[in-house]
């Protein structure tokens, strides 16, 4: 499978392409006035032949031009009312996605930055990181007071699922860092705020609001993926995948896009 | 509340975009396969129009000095900027005066007050394609070629289309049972003579052509072009409708249509459309098919019908749009049509209309315009339009598959279509020629005089007590339609309404094969006392004379026909004089009337390289005849005058001396005596351009001011 150049990673994608390409051109089906968007994309067409047909008359080729523009609009129009619909539950979807193929675990050696962003300034001097056995600190705590971070230099000695405290006055705050490989589910940042926000960027439990810690964050390496000889992060492959197979799927349905 | 009564998912958008906008994800900036395609199209639409654009304005200068070097001074001697010439097939000069003095026509009735109004002397014979011929080509038929709808094969006496000529692809291949052709149709224009339009397009004056008959297949000239009559459908012929229908019958339709069996499936009843035949076994008579099924509704006052994967609801008398179908043949093989299915009746049996199949003008597989995206154009723009020839399916309501109402309703519709594309062609046309031609004048007087003449033998079903008005309203529409365009144009345009022909009433037919026979000149075979169509029960060895078509009559030549029995030369002309001493002024017994009241040498009235196509003798039928449906078609039957019982009840192919056409224009004009020859060499001299030596017709003198 890999000298053909496919891996897991870009096995799953392809899967969830196809799957989203034919899911995502069934509910804008749907969900779209295909009537309009057909005769809204036989208009453009019909302009463009103008411009062809009419090329040596100038007023003609103008008045197509202006017409292209207010029909590409219209189609537009169209094309993204329902697309509204259909983001939401994508949006939601990508967003799981993204946790297990936007990025990868901490590899053991290296060196990664766990920050934290605190409520006032005595907090800020008061924040230290707890770490547990199999992690360590390889420089002292950089404070960045505009900002109200501060950044710890952290390394793997071994593989696993460790879990930080961040430790100011009488609180601690946890957040979980991954590492080793494979494709687990990754949270970059554990944070507070409403629900919807923790939705779309975290897979941790909220921090209490009370806490004088706002958000925990490490930046995980952002996961490339091999296909047809090309390095491509996820969401790139998933772009050109999923278009490809909802031009497929619209062809053989009979489905106006 | 009233933003929540006009935006009752105002809430649910708003929250959808706060997600979108204020918590985005770099994901989230795609939305799914369907944002792709919108994006990349959109850009993708507009990209391509800026480099036609770009491509546009730099190359004006440099086909405007081309032109130039070519020494071509579009509009330098041409004393006006546009013509504009609309077509009213058969619109009739007697009856347009009795409407203008009822008042109902008030933009003609202006044309003819300020400008010009004359009866436009029409071909020999006069119809419709000979007279469109030599409108568009200012030479008289023995120089274009086209006498008749039909010509006659010589070789056995058989009849093709006059028009153009289509054949299979040159070569194929054998694969099995299937012969895979290898390239496309061959088509051949038989019209000779040039369009006016190609000698303007040469001098650089952009020309739109709608829909004027015998321009298929389409020529290249410096303009765009769509085809109009005789364009085929696509089973090749002229207009081939279909009746589904659980009714079993064994007659056939006269011509024109055939009937298709319904199956009933439980709730369900299934039928087809019969489309072309099969490409892949040429010869074989296997045509192709597309299925379709009929579900009844509870209510048995509506159905839904699904075609081709494609599924609309039609109400009983109600007609579908026109619905794309595809004749799949195999190995990648199809055609593409268009059809309109028209629910007749679903209790106690199921009926269904499917109109002929169209070319589909979005996908033509036959070129039906120039350049070939034209048609293309046309349909995106307007959506999918009729493109048969003769759209109009009179046939259906002569077999009494269509009412009265249902063949109106499809006239009127072509006719708005051809009204779209006919502004369209307007404003694409602001210097130049825009020629459109409307048949709906043509078709429906054909079938609708009968309630004009309540003294016609089809006129007993015409409900006469509710004083049907349909020729009255269709003179009055298109009276509309010329005020419209009269706004559209300034004092520099030229506008000329042109007919090709008038009307009479037919009320009688004569089968001039019948008279023929009982006077000699044709013999049927031993025991026979009629023919079949095509002069089956013919015995041509003892036959001097025939007919087929509509007014032409043929000599069986030696030498010429197969089996010509009368020599070239003297005797020849000697049956000639016979025979228009004993036709011209043939009395109808029933009526006491002239069923025929001229009888012209072909000889005499033409004259060019073509005539020897041309048939021998022209007869000219009186008003209230025509030669007889059984005539047209080769058929000898016994009696040579009868009654016109079919809905065809308005007729021109008689005695051209009796049908002129009109000339409105917006301009006066010297000359008393105009003829359809004219309108040609007419307009070339209002561009500026010099008269081609070979052309009959004479320029007209036209003033320089046009009517406000």
């Amino acid at each position: 499978m890999a000298s053909l150049g496919f891996n897991l990673p870009a096995l799953i994608v392809v899967g969830i392409s196809v799957v989203i390409g034919l899911l995502m051109v069934v509910m804008f089906r749907y969900t779209s006035d295909q009537k309009a968007i057909h005769i809204a994309k036989d208009h453009l067409k019909a302009h463009l032949l103008a411009l062809r047909l009419f090329q040596d008359q100038i007023p003609v080729v103008i008045r197509s031009y202006g017409r292209i523009l207010l029909a590409t609009g219209r189609y537009l129009r169209l094309a993204f009312m329902p697309l509204l619909f259909v983001s939401v539950p994508l949006i939601l979807l990508l967003a799981q996605i993204d946790r297990y193929m936007g990025s990868t675990p901490f590899e053991t050696g290296l060196p990664f930055l766990v920050s934290a962003r605190v409520t006032g300034a005595k907090a800020l001097g008061d924040a230290t990181l707890e770490l547990p056995a199999g992690l360590a600190s390889t420089a002292p705590a950089v404070h960045v007071p505009a900002e109200n971070e501060v950044v710890w230099r952290v390394v793997a000695e071994r593989e696993g699922s460790f879990v930080v405290n961040v430790l100011t006055s009488a609180q601690a705050s946890a957040k979980q860092v991954v590492v080793g490989s494979g494709m687990p589910r990754l949270s970059a940042v554990r944070l507070r705020g409403p629900w919807w926000r923790r939705l779309l960027y975290s897979a941790e439990p909220a921090l209490p609001e009370s806490n004088l810690v706002q958000t925990i964050e490490v930046q995980y390496p952002a996961r490339v993926i091999a296909f047809a000889g090309l390095e491509w992060n996820w969401i790139w492959l998933f772009f050109v995948l999923s278009l490809a197979a909802g031009f497929l799927f619209k062809s053989i349905l009979g489905i106006e896009i | 509340m009233k933003l929540r009564e006009r935006f009752p998912h105002l809430v649910l958008w708003l929250a959808i975009l706060g997600i979108v906008v204020f918590c985005p994800l770099p994901s989230h900036a795609y939305a799914g396969p369907g944002a792709g395609f919108a994006v990349l199209s959109s850009f993708w639409t507009l990209f391509v129009a800026l480099l036609y654009s770009v491509y546009a304005f730099f190359v004006w200068p440099f086909r405007q000095l081309l032109r130039l070097l070519k020494k071509r001074k579009a509009y330098g001697n041409a004393q006006i900027k546009r013509a504009v010439i609309l077509g009213f097939d058969g619109m009739d000069p007697e009856l347009t005066e009795r409407f203008i003095a009822e008042g109902r026509l008030p933009n003609l009735a202006k044309l003819r007050e300020q400008g010009s109004f004359r009866k436009l002397r029409t071909t020999y014979p006069a119809i419709s394609p000979v007279a469109w011929s030599t409108f568009m080509t200012g030479v008289n038929p023995g120089k274009h070629n086209i006498y008749d709808f039909l010509a006659r094969d010589l070789s056995n006496y058989l009849p093709y289309l006059s028009s153009a000529e289509i054949k299979g692809p040159k070569r194929s291949v054998k694969i099995g049972k299937y012969t895979v052709p290898l390239g496309g149709a061959r088509i051949k224009g038989m019209r000779k003579g040039t369009p006016f339009w190609h000698w303007l397009g040469e001098a650089g004056i952009f020309c739109s052509v709608i829909r004027v008959p015998v321009t298929f297949p389409p020529e290249k000239f410096a303009g765009v072009l769509l085809s109009g009559m005789c364009v085929p459908d696509l089973k090749g012929s002229q207009g081939t409708f279909c009746l589904c229908t659980t009714r079993a019958s064994g007659d056939k339709f006269r011509e024109g249509g055939i009937r298709v069996p319904v199956e009933r499936d439980g709730s369900i009843f299934r039928s087809y459309v019969p489309g072309p035949e099969d490409p892949l076994k040429p010869g074989s008579g296997d045509e192709l098919r597309v299925d379709f099924e009929i579900r009844p509704d509870k209510t048995g006052t509506q159905a839904r019908i699904i075609a081709d994967s494609q599924g609309f609801t039609l109400k009983i008398g109600e007609y579908s749009e026109w619905i794309p179908v595809k004749f799949k043949a195999g190995m990648g093989f199809g055609a593409h049509g268009i059809c309109r299915f028209y629910l007749k009746e679903l209790s106690p049996e199921v009926e269904v209309y499917v109109t002929p199949v169209n070319i589909d003008p979005g996908r033509p597989d036959l070129p039906i315009s120039h350049p070939v995206t034209y048609s293309i154009y046309l349909a995106k723009l307007f959506g999918p339009y009729a493109t048969l020839g003769l759209a109009e399916d009179t046939w259906a309501l002569n077999e009494h598959v269509l009412d009265d109402d249902a063949f109106l309703a499809q006239c009127y519709a072509n006719h708005d279509d051809r009204e779209r594309m006919l502004f369209d062609a307007l404003e694409k046309t602001q210097q130049g020629l825009c020629a459109c031609v409307f048949d709906t004048t043509d078709r429906v007087q054909h079938m609708f005089w009968r309630y004009l003449d309540e003294d016609h033998p089809a006129a007993r079903d015409v409900p006469h007590d509710q004083h049907p008005q349909v020729i009255q309203d269709l003179y009055s529409r298109m009276d509309v339609l010329i005020g419209r365009v009269m706004k559209q144009i300034d004092d520099r345009t030229l506008l000329m309404i042109v007919s090709d022909h008038g009307f009479k009433s037919f009320a009688r037919c004569v089968n001039l094969n019948a008279w023929l026979h009982q006077n000699g000149y044709l013999a049927l075979k031993v025991g026979k006392t009629e023919s079949g169509d095509w002069f089956e029960d013919v015995d041509w060895s003892r036959t001097r004379a025939y007919t087929m078509g509509l007014n032409g009559l043929y000599l069986n030549v030696k030498g010429r026909e197969r089996e010509g029995i009368i020599a070239n030369g003297a005797d020849t002309d000697a049956l000639k004089d016979e025979l228009r001493r004993k036709l011209d002024g043939l009395v109808d017994p029933a009526s006491g009337r002239v069923g025929i009241t001229g009888v012209f040498d072909c000889d005499a009235v033409y004259a060019g390289p073509y005539v020897d196509n041309a048939p021998d003798l022209l007869v000219g039928y009186g008003d209230g005849f025509r030669a007889s449906w059984d005539s047209v078609m080769g058929k000898v039957t016994s009696e040579i005058f009868e009654d016109n019982l079919k809905a065809w009840s308005g007729d021109h192919c008689i005695d051209p001396r009796l049908v002129p056409g009109v000339l409105f224009c917006n301009r006066k004009i010297a000359e008393e005596k105009l003829a359809i020859v004219d309108v040609a060499p007419t307009v070339l001299k209002l561009f500026g351009l010099p008269l081609p030596g070979h052309l009959d017709g004479k320029p007209w003198t036209v003033a320089s001011e046009a009517i406000s």
